[in-house]
């Protein structure tokens, strides 16, 4: 056979490069139920297909290139759900997925990939950090920074990532800077091993408490989902992308409305309590408005008198966020502000409209937020919203009081404004302002109480909004879903979103 | 068993306690009611398990971050 020996090469590369780590560390995962790294790209691309950029690539230290297939890093060009995508995915059974300078090549060239053709990229993460002793000493500094791009952040194209392992290094970085991250209960992600951070703090630590799911999605807020397995989150990840352009220059694909959308509007009302002391979980609103089964949450166990949820309406990708006041009486704290700031970075830099949903009382005041640097979040938020593009719609559906009326999208900051006829407009609730303007409780005088609330109680409904042409619309409860079908389709268009200026797509990935 | 502190989320009072030591709550599930800014807020579950202790009482003050009772996982 002509060319015998050169095809016998390939083929014996071939093998090597697909059998990663070996078939022992493989099996060791496989029994601890892991996927490993080719695995978990055949679940993610359509028919486990997929180009693969640098297979053949390995180590550039002499002494480690026979046990360095791809080098650690996989990385694919394939299908999710019809549309293209770039996908990384960490291979931990080499050298612990840690970062070279062959695989920096190797990452580097998939974003620019990403980025000139206009697709998401997916970074599947477990890894271990730099890879030592590459990173040792001057000559290891040298080969650092030699990519001074490496960290930009422009929001070209949107990213993802999933923490599937122990995530140092890369994949916290790359975790980092993405729009959507889920991570599978007993991954780890922070900036050293629980191993090194032990022996630099000298004392024990465990790696649940430095960083596991707990810590991330409900602390930090670095992470949006946790998942019991690889394949959930995975799943994750695809329906993330489903509400997503292929990249900025476009809008998200219409999708089919389900069959059955709408047909709960009436409803509404059942889950929005008449007793305004009453809470209610605004969650079950948002579902029986939108398209059905789309109602998709990020970030639900951070800052969460906020929703921030992908969603459809009449097969349009929005934004929303919600007031909920199932937590902190939908007083909006630290942790929402930060939260909400970079849901608005992320739906004007993806050109997806902002739906706000608003009864809230305030932003939670105290000692512990103003530590926190509640004023420079709520301004972050204001400056986020006053430079979004995207067309931003307003819904008061019960108490909407303080500056927080102006972040929830009050007065001129939204394109368009309705109220429910529950509706509550002002500074603060009158009873409160009694406690505060003249330091009489309800408790210890009642009558006294009462005149003075009566007293410093100004119109404060819906009606009267509207009369002042500050509420462009009042609207029966049960009709939201019409109002933001056809107010969408006035401000938009019928074909979808506008492209926006993305003057904020340069932004900081977390706040 | 990992034990989990539910702690308050708001500074306010305690009007109403849901559950009792022994009882085995979900993620989620409300587990007392707390009076705030005018509000009925509830204090829910943040892991599926047995209640194992309730710190406070009804009428109590309670302040954000406080624990008002531990989940053992």
């Amino acid at each position: 056979m002509p060319f015998e020996e050169q095809l016998r090469r390939y083929r014996d590369e071939e093998e090597f490069a697909l059998g990663m780590g070996g078939s022992e560390k493989l099996a060791r995962r496989r029994a601890e139920g892991n996927l490993n790294a080719r695995e978990r790209l055949d679940i993610l691309l359509d028919n486990g297909d997929f180009l693969e950029l640098g297979r053949h690539a390995r180590a550039m230290r002499p002494e480690v290139r026979h046990k360095s297939p791809a080098d650690g890093k996989i990385s694919a060009i394939g299908m999710v759900n019809g549309r293209p995508v770039a996908a990384l995915s960490n291979d931990f059974t080499v050298l612990g997925a840690s970062s070279s300078v062959i695989n920096g090549k190797k990452m580097r060239h998939l974003r620019d990939i990403a980025d000139r053709r206009g697709m998401p990229v997916v970074f599947l993460g477990e890894s271990t950090g730099a890879r030592m002793p590459d990173r040792m000493g001057a000559p290891g500094r040298a080969i650092l920074g030699q990519d001074p791009l490496e960290f930009r952040r422009m929001r070209r194209t949107p990213w993802v990532s999933a923490l599937l392992g122990s995530c140092y290094g890369s994949s916290t970085w790359f975790g980092c800077m993405s729009d959507f991250v889920v991570m599978r209960k007993g991954a780890t992600m922070a900036v050293a091993s629980s191993k090194v951070t032990s022996l630099a703090i000298n004392q024990p630590i465990d790696p649940e408490d430095l960083g596991g799911w707990r810590l991330h999605t409900g602390t930090t807020g670095l992470v949006d989902y946790a998942t019991d397995t690889d394949e959930e989150a995975i799943g994750l990840i695809k329906d993330f992308l489903s509400y997503m352009p292929d990249h900025n220059g476009v809008a998200p694909p219409l999708a089919e409305v389900p069959e059955g959308s709408g047909e709960d509007a009436g409803k509404i009302l059942e889950h929005f309590p008449e007793l305004r002391s009453r809470t209610y979980d605004v969650r079950k609103i948002i579902e029986v408005i939108v398209d059905r089964r789309s109602l998709f949450e990020l970030k639900p166990r951070f800052g969460r008198s906020v929703v921030t949820a992908l969603s459809r309406v009449g097969g349009r990708s929005v934004g929303i966020v919600a007031s909920n006041p199932r937590s902190k009486g939908g007083a909006i704290d630290v942790d929402a502000c930060r939260k909400a700031t970079s849901f608005l970075v992320m739906c004007d830099s993806y050109n997806i409209p902002l739906v706000f949903m608003v009864d809230q009382p305030g932003f939670l005041i105290g000692v512990e937020g103003e530590k926190l640097g509640a004023p420079g979040k709520i301004m972050n938020w204001m400056n986020a919203l006053s430079q979004c593009s995207v067309t931003k719609i307003s819904i008061t559906t019960r108490k909407n009081y303080g500056q927080a009326y102006l972040n929830m999208g009050g007065g001129r900051t939204s394109d368009a404004s309705a109220c429910w006829p529950t509706a509550d407009l002002g500074f603060m609730d009158p009873k409160v302002g009694v406690n505060v303007l003249f330091g009489v409780r309800e408790e210890d005088d009642p009558d006294r109480f009462r005149e003075l609330v009566e007293e410093i109680s100004q119109d404060s409904s819906a009606w009267s909004l509207a009369a002042l042409y500050e509420a462009h619309s009042v609207i029966d409860p049960r009709e939201t879903r019409r109002y933001l079908i056809d107010t969408l389709e006035a401000l938009d268009g019928s074909d979808g979103a506008r492209v926006g200026k993305h003057r904020l797509s340069n932004w900081p990935t977390s706040f | 068993m990992a034990k989990i502190e539910i702690c308050s989320e708001i500074t306010g009072s305690v009007w109403k306690i849901l559950v009792k030591e022994g009882d085995e709550v979900e993620e989620d599930d409300a587990l007392m009611i707390l009076e705030s800014m005018k509000m009925e807020i509830a204090l829910e579950s943040t892991a599926d398990g047995v209640v194992r202790k309730i710190l406070v009482n009804e009428g109590d003050q309670i302040a954000s971050g406080d624990v008002a009772c531990v989940i053992e996982e």
